[in-house]
């Protein structure tokens, strides 16, 4: 029994990082700005159709002007789509955060309403240039393929994925706790006005952290994209577990959306094994339980803020 | 101007009959006849409902093209009965909530005389009921659960996809045969899901099948990998899959990530051709049902798909599949038969349909098609179809492996469809 269970905990954990890093960018926006960005799904699917556009001729991109560049081996292409990707989806970020900035200090619905209207217009935006058929994001060779575990096949491309998830986490928080820019950013979200009076731009500072947050939405929707495959609704199914993720981990904490997103993984990897038809349920049974006596959540009072 | 005085016994009397007339207006009869003034020369009106958004979205727009392709195959002929036909599209969102909210407006607002179009059987069965409920004829063009023409068929609702039970009978003998008997099913926890898997375990034990296990997967699943780790740990050596939509674009996806396309042999239920158009032969694993192929070796096949391609040119699903081609002949034999009997009248419709015989060449298909008089559904060719090894072209996905007699994969299903009467079915006729 135990010796059938590992591979689903290993399968759970693997599951959990990529859970994390659906969660990180959204973390950062509604942490440091306390907006609940609901384009942030919207944001991921975009970054995912704009490495799309890059990997592949038919794309999205003029494939006459570009033909020397598909010419390329997999590999300098993939880097380059984890690249231009977050680069894109974070200057629409830019622009959707200089949308926003009539709505700071009024009701926090309006943020919402607004957020869900960009993730509207981007989803229709998606729609018009790329339709409505499935997309396949093509990974280099060497991350393809199943490898040999003992009597199992397992997915290279999963675990490069949980190892690159566990590294975005990583380099995320020596951003945030070890450079002077994650300390202003932690500042400002901590007491704008003072970050303000010791002379920071403090519009600047929320411009880079939204734009900051959707390029992490982008770098999850490329990791994601060759595992859930590249829709215009794909957005929805990011959005969803995110949001999960962030309230049971606790709004504002970095670690703790990080073990939300963990446990979500075991809870959901487990009950797929043993029960699937609860699979999806679980992740909101385990937030009901979690937020019935905890109400900010895992990690509610440690936030990356108060840190 | 006289005034007629009104006494205390008139006015009750009145009051009383006027009262009666209300009530009866009010609480019966039960049966809608929406039976407009004879016909004219105003448009015939088909509501199309077909999905533009949810699970189904995009087949949802590849069979609204088949049904537009033959609305203007019709008016450049100009029309049905001399009279142009108009259609009226609205997103059924692949939800029966707004399948109902749909058909209800289609019928009651934009007075269409059919209605058309559905992918996923819940809302095919929803739009029906609510087409029953008014007469209105309606045609489920690609929802293919067993229960669409067997426990929720309707007299008003033609079924024209094969359903899970046809797609099972032909391919289980020939599985069991080549790969082993110990099955393992998965099926989507929906009525499709459910229907078409309670389906092949009927017909998958009838043929000699051990069923080790049956997992109902969720609607939305997104991620596969601990139910593929399950599998292996099973060793089953078939897998028998009622998966659809989304959820087998991304089941698809992750089988082929993890190396498992190839062992245990998978069955899949049918991959209809928008959810794998674009991905490659690769996309196409295991063994499938489908209705036609636009490489089917047969007269008329090339010139559908030129048509196609002239009056969709930019389209990205460039050459048309199972669902459009359903679309394409379900509408054309609904306009075919309205000028046969000179009508719009429901009743007269419903009969010409009912035990309708097309032919193989008409349909572009193998064998002739018959629509079940006591099911309503069309009885078709079944191909089965594996990923193409050798194709000759970027859309060549498909290897044809074998074809079935409809009479040979009789779906059961309709043993349990108990249609409306005649007399039990509302006139329905927006003249």
């Amino acid at each position: 029994m135990l010796y059938d269970l590992i591979p689903h905990i290993i399968n759970g954990l693997a599951l959990g990082l990529l859970f994390a890093l659906l969660a990180l960018g959204f973390m950062l926006i509604i942490g440091v700005m306390e907006v609940i960005n609901l384009a942030h799904g919207s944001l991921f699917a975009l970054g995912a159709y704009v490495a799309l556009a890059v990997m592949v001729p038919d794309g999205g991109l003029p494939y006459a002007f570009m033909e020397p560049y598909y010419a390329l081996p997999d590999v300098p292409r993939y880097v380059i789509a984890l690249i231009v990707g977050p680069l894109v989806v974070a200057v629409v970020g830019a622009g959707l955060e200089l949308c926003l900035r009539r709505t700071y200090g009024q009701d926090p619905l309006y943020g919402l309403l607004l957020t869900f209207g960009a993730a509207l217009v981007l989803e229709e935006g998606i729609r018009e240039i790329w339709g409505s058929s499935e997309y396949y994001l093509p990974i280099p060779r060497g991350i393809s393929g199943g490898f040999i575990a003992g009597d199992l096949i397992y997915s290279t491309y999963r675990i490069y994925a949980a190892i690159f998830a566990a590294a975005m986490i990583g380099l995320l928080w020596l951003f945030l706790n070890r450079t002077p820019y994650g300390a202003i950013i932690k500042a400002g979200a901590h007491d704008g006005e003072m970050v303000r009076a010791l002379g920071h731009n403090l519009s600047r500072l929320r411009l880079f952290v939204f734009a900051f947050g959707a390029a992490l939405a982008a770098i999850a929707g490329i990791i994601m994209a060759p595992i859930w495959g590249i829709r215009p609704v794909v957005g929805v199914d990011a959005v969803v577990p995110a949001f999960v993720v962030i309230v049971l981990g606790g709004v504002g904490s970095f670690w703790g959306a990080v073990s939300a997103g963990l446990l979500v993984g075991l809870v959901v990897g487990l009950t797929a094994a043993f029960a699937t038809d609860w699979s999806l349920l679980s992740m909101y049974l385990l937030l009901l339980a979690v937020v019935t006596f905890r109400s900010r959540g895992l990690a509610g009072k440690a936030s990356v803020l108060e840190s | 101007m006289s005034m007629k005085a009104v006494n205390r016994r008139s006015f009750l009397k009145t009051s009383l009959l006027g009262g009666a007339a209300g009530g009866a207006a009010l609480f019966g009869p039960w049966t809608h006849n929406r039976v407009y003034a004879a016909a004219s020369d105003k448009p015939i009106r088909i509501g199309l409902t077909h999905d533009a958004s949810g699970q189904f979205a995009n087949s949802g727009q590849a069979e609204k093209r088949g049904s537009e392709m033959a609305v203007a195959e019709f008016n450049a002929k100009g029309g049905v009965l001399g009279r142009k036909i108009e259609t009226v599209w609205m997103d059924t969102e692949t939800n029966p909530q707004t399948g109902t909210r749909v058909a209800e407006r289609m019928i009651t607002r934009e007075n269409v005389h059919f209605l058309a179009g559905a992918v996923q059987s819940g809302t095919a069965n929803a739009i029906s009921q609510v087409a029953q409920k008014y007469g209105c004829v309606y045609f489920n063009t690609n929802s293919s659960s067993p229960t669409e023409s067997g426990a929720n068929c309707h007299r008003v609702k033609f079924v024209w996809d094969g359903n899970g039970e046809n797609f099972s009978k032909a391919a289980a003998r020939n599985a069991i045969n080549s790969f082993g008997n110990n099955w393992l099913l998965i099926y989507n926890d929906y009525v499709w899901g459910q229907n078409t898997n309670a389906a092949t375990k009927k017909v998958a034990t009838e043929y000699g099948a051990t069923v080790m296990d049956e997992i109902a997967i969720p609607v939305g699943t997104r991620d596969w990998s601990s139910v593929l780790l399950k599998i292996q740990q099973m060793k089953p050596d078939v897998v028998a899959a009622a998966v659809g939509g989304d959820d087998f674009k991304v089941m698809r996806q992750q089988v082929h990530d993890m190396g498992l396309d190839r062992n245990p042999a998978w069955i899949n239920n049918q991959q209809d051709w928008p959810d794998i158009f674009g991905l490659g032969a690769d996309a196409a694993f295991g063994v499938f049902g489908t209705t036609w192929y636009h490489y089917l070796d047969l007269p008329g096949v090339p010139e559908f798909v030129k048509q196609y391609q002239e009056m969709y040119p930019t389209t990205r699903i460039s050459v048309p599949g199972n669902v459009t081609y359903n679309g394409y002949v379900a509408m054309r034999e609904l306009l075919r038969v309205v000028e046969e009997v000179g009508s719009t009248d429901n009743m007269k419709v419903i009969k010409a349909l009912e035990g309708r015989v097309m032919t193989a060449k008409d349909r572009m298909q193998h064998f002739d098609a018959v629509i079940d008089a006591n099911s309503h559904q069309v009885q078709q060719t079944i191909y089965l179809a594996e990923g193409n090894a050798k194709p000759r072209d970027d859309t060549d996905y498909f290897n044809i492996l074998s074809w079935s007699d409809p009479e040979a994969i009789r779906s059961s299903a309709g043993d349990e469809c108990k249609l409306e009467s005649y007399a039990d079915t509302p006139s329905y006729d927006q003249g």
